[in-house]
């Protein structure tokens, strides 16, 4: 709406094209019918051009519009012009099924407008689009796979259906016992699904049936010792923790976990040397900060908790304006 | 070896409490109602309501406190001395219908008569007992009426000045009103798991905290001045005073709802400063904010301070906070085998010492505040049992809530919890206000078997209730200690009286730390008995 706005006052002050002022202002207004009309009239103007495909794109007519769409897109000067045909552009794209055509268009507007929100939803769509389909032609070409399982499990899961997770994946293993991450998967599923302490040992049988597979998996080693640590069982923890650095040096989470454990052991030295590292690679975690801010504290060193502090209280700042403000206005309900 | 093992088991067996709900047999019979049982629409349904026991009329035996959400009263329970409560509401002044949300006792008049706060989605009252036989509304009186409704939730007693009479303070959660309070549903922090719910406290606006100064019987909301109004950003519930920092000045622990939960320190000249982040108390050991209900204190470690407990939400755990020493917090939930209740929405907590083993246990209501969540068929339940932790010594707890007895397994939808003997036998009841239910009344039908005392502490220069007072029980080689407080566990009031366990000791050393800074100390007092301990003017013992 900014940009037709703005073509709005250029082109008063112009003067130049009456036919491309009205068309514009029904654009504005939604009155399709009204604005082609007149667009219609104003073609010898690019902007004019421009809104006549935008306006044929938004009334269903992609085919009449995709040539001018693609030649404004590629051509036109004016970014919110090239914005808008963009953004048509790629929704026309998606409507025809050219997805591969639609992707090479949605790339060249990320590459132009990388922070737009419109663009990243035309992206989220396409995306969403192109696995669908995908998951659809899986579902058709390979229904007896072991993947059909496997991806139907990870559905549920987004679901928080986990009941029916674990079966997929249960499915999936027997079908494949040798696949990598199906047990991986089906171990933090079981740790979702319930409450109760029978989970964790069920669990960890599935983690460890994964580094049975792969004993590099460093995952593997950390969901471990998550659960020995919710079974009290710190020490036999931290050599997992460990074992988990040693195959992959720079995991975050491990060092934090081990970090922490260094903490509770009172070896604040050495905890302080693994949790900075793991605030270095995760300066937005809450988790990290909040353990470097305790070792800091521990250890006497209250300037630097106290910078930790600070740090840590603006990550859990709500978001600028919160939501909480929109919010109360969007649930509100006048008083009668 | 094999006998050896037996033994062991037997011995284990024979202390456990075998808790039993005996409210209907002891006259606890009246519906508390708060709010919908199998929809909750408005956030106030969920919060309500607190339970107390205290002796209003200085008989020795404690009577029981029960306060009401809308559609009911509270109601004022004598004890009969014989396992009985007689309903007294009327008699006593008491009945009030409203929102009501937490109780709060203390002598703030120093007249020798327990007084009430009972606090209120709208506006608190403050009940002056009048020599033990009725109580008397004198919230104008003593300038506590309040100028606007506010959603007040727990409350104590405190002299945070060291005055000598008794201040009052008031958590309060939100803002909130019927008229303009979102619907189930209507944005997203109106769902739960996929259900439309009722909304908040995320997308409703913050309050503010009240503290009240007490001068002769009259009181100033020093909120402010205080500092304890300032800048929250936290919806808060349980309220629990404690010196935490060892300095011998009450501080205030308050726990938030998924918010960060507060710990104004005392810092000795009338106001405080909120540091709970710092001194560990705040967040979980993730750096995330749970959402705290209740809390309790007490010395769980045997190390001479106060730890700090607090119930969360489910998905989340109960938190253990160890104090290191001078008011810094460690959380220990994991280490101290607490880690595994995940599924419990948990509310009034209190540590007590049900084996009198001289190791405080805990315990625990639990109950969610969603009952739509039935619809699920989930292990998350609306209606759920309470929770007992046997101290092992050691910072260890082991869970025997499954073989505490048949009032454990009970599944209510529990809020307000408080603890005390109502029969003076050593062995600790609890009384807990189920939403929409009679209350329960937890009794051990399996005695104690360790040793005891009660002590029930007088302040002279300290205000009458001996709130602050610190008391070291050393008996059998090991010290315990513990204070008097009002409030605390969640919007509730447990009996003023501090209760010890001491095992086998046949007597024990008490000392006692008034606010008014005087030591007094006790030597070889025999045990199994309420111990009445007037303050003296000058230290004695030695």
């Amino acid at each position: 709406m900014r940009a037709i706005k703005l073509l709005l006052l250029s082109a008063s002050a112009l003067a130049q094209n009456d036919a491309l002022i009205e068309g514009l202002k029904q654009f504005q207004a939604g009155n399709y019918a009204a604005a082609e009309a007149s667009l219609a009239k104003a073609q010898a103007d690019p902007r004019g051009r421009a809104f006549l495909a935008l306006t044929r794109a938004a009334t269903s007519r992609c085919r009449q519009a995709a040539a001018e769409l693609a030649d404004q897109f590629e051509k036109n000067t004016d970014a919110e012009v090239r914005r808008l045909t963009g953004i048509a552009l790629v929704q026309c794209q998606l409507g025809g099924n050219r997805i591969d055509e639609a992707q090479a268009t949605a790339a060249k507007l990320r590459a132009a407008f990388p922070n737009d929100a419109d663009v990243l939803y035309q992206l989220a769509r396409l995306h969403m689009r192109a696995w669908n389909d995908i998951v659809y032609e899986m579902f058709q070409k390979a229904p007896a796979s072991f993947r059909v399982n496997q991806i139907s499990a990870e559905i549920f899961e987004t679901q928080a259906n986990y009941p029916a997770a674990i079966a997929e994946y249960r499915k999936a293993i027997e079908k494949n016992p040798r696949a990598l991450n199906l047990h991986f998967r089906l171990g933090r599923a079981l740790l979702l699904n319930s409450h109760a302490r029978e989970a964790l040992a069920q669990a960890l049988q599935e983690f460890e049936a994964e580094l049975a597979l792969n004993p590099h998996d460093a995952a593997a080693e950390y969901q471990i010792g998550q659960i020995l640590t919710a079974q009290q069982k710190p020490a036999e923890a931290a050599r997992r923790y460990q074992r988990a650095l040693e195959l992959a040096p720079d995991f975050p989470e491990a060092l934090l976990a081990l970090g922490k454990w260094k903490l509770t052991e009172r070896r604040n030295d050495e905890a302080i040397t693994l949790l900075e590292r793991s605030v270095r690679m995760l300066p937005r975690s809450e988790a990290a900060r909040y353990s470097l801010m305790m070792a800091y504290r521990n250890a006497g060193r209250t300037a630097d908790a106290l910078r930790e502090k600070a740090e840590l209280e603006k990550l859990q700042k709500p978001p600028e304006g919160e939501f909480t403000e929109f919010l109360k206005k969007l649930g509100e309900k006048k008083p009668e | 070896m094999r006998y050896a093992a037996l033994g062991v088991a037997l011995l284990a067996v024979s202390s456990l409490p075998d808790y039993r709900n005996v409210a209907q047999r002891a006259g606890l019979v009246h519906v508390f109602p708060n709010g919908g049982d199998t929809a909750k629409r408005y956030i106030l349904e969920t919060t309500g309501s607190g339970a107390a026991f205290l002796d209003y009329d200085n008989d020795g035996f404690q009577d029981a406190f029960l306060v009401s959400g809308e559609g009911g009263t509270n109601r004022l329970y004598r004890n009969d001395q014989r396992g009985h409560f007689a309903e007294v509401t009327a008699a006593a002044g008491l009945g009030r219908k409203g929102w009501g949300q937490g109780v709060c006792a203390g002598d703030y008049d120093n007249d020798g008569f327990t007084d009430l706060v009972v606090t209120y989605w709208g506006r608190n009252v403050l009940y002056r007992n009048l020599e033990g036989r009725r109580f008397l509304d004198v919230t104008g009186r003593a300038r506590l009426t309040q100028e606007r409704t506010r959603y007040n939730t727990g409350c104590a007693f405190l002299d945070y000045d060291r005055d000598g009479d008794l201040d009052l303070f008031v958590a309060n959660y939100l803002k909130f009103d019927f008229a303009t309070a979102p619907q189930p549903g209507a944005n997203p922090y109106c769902w739960y798991r996929n259900l439309p719910v009722n909304c908040g406290p995320r997308g409703l606006a913050f309050d503010s905290n009240l503290l009240y100064r007490n001068d002769g019987g009259v009181f100033t909301d020093v909120s402010e001045s205080a500092g304890v109004a300032t800048g929250q950003q936290s919806y808060c519930l349980g309220v629990l005073t404690g010196d935490f920092t060892g300095d011998g000045w009450t501080d205030v622990f308050v726990a938030c709802d998924q918010t960060p939960s507060l710990l104004y320190v005392n810092q000795r000249d009338g106001r405080f400063s909120e540091e709970g982040l710092l001194r560990g108390v705040a967040l979980d050991e993730h750096g995330k904010a749970l959402s705290g209900m209740g809390a309790a204190a007490g010395d769980y470690d045997g190390d001479g301070r106060l730890d700090i407990f607090r119930t969360n939400f489910s998905d989340e755990r109960e938190t253990l906070y160890r104090n290191r020493g001078e008011g810094e917090f460690d959380e220990t939930t994991s280490l101290a085998g607490l880690a595994h209740n995940t599924r419990f929405v948990g509310w009034g907590c209190a540590f007590l010492d049900f084996d009198n083993d001289g190791w405080k246990d805990l315990l625990l209501v639990n109950g969610h505040v969603f009952p739509e969540v039935e619809k699920l068929k989930i292990d998350i339940r609306y209606k759920d049992r309470a929770i007992l932790y046997r101290n092992l010594g050691g910072g260890r707890f082991a869970d025997i809530s499954e073989s505490g007895g048949a009032a454990m397994r009970e599944r209510h939808s529990a809020r307000g919890l408080a603890v005390g003997d109502t029969d003076n036998d050593g062995s600790l009841e609890a009384l807990v206000n189920n939403q929409n239910e009679p209350p329960s009344l937890f009794a051990a039908a399996r005695g104690p078997t360790g040793n005891w005392m009660i002590l029930d502490l007088v302040g002279v220069q300290t205000n009458r209730s001996a709130l602050g007072a610190r008391v070291r029980v050393t008996a059998g080689g090991r010290t315990r200690i513990d204070e008097v407080r009002s409030g605390g566990s969640y919007l509730s009031q447990g009996d003023l009286r501090l209760h010890f366990g001491v095992a086998r000791a046949p007597a024990a050393d008490i000392e006692v730390e008034w606010p008014s800074g005087t030591k007094q100390t006790l030597r070889a007092v025999p045990v199994n008995r309420v111990v009445k301990i007037l303050e003296t003017e000058k230290p004695t013992g030695g």
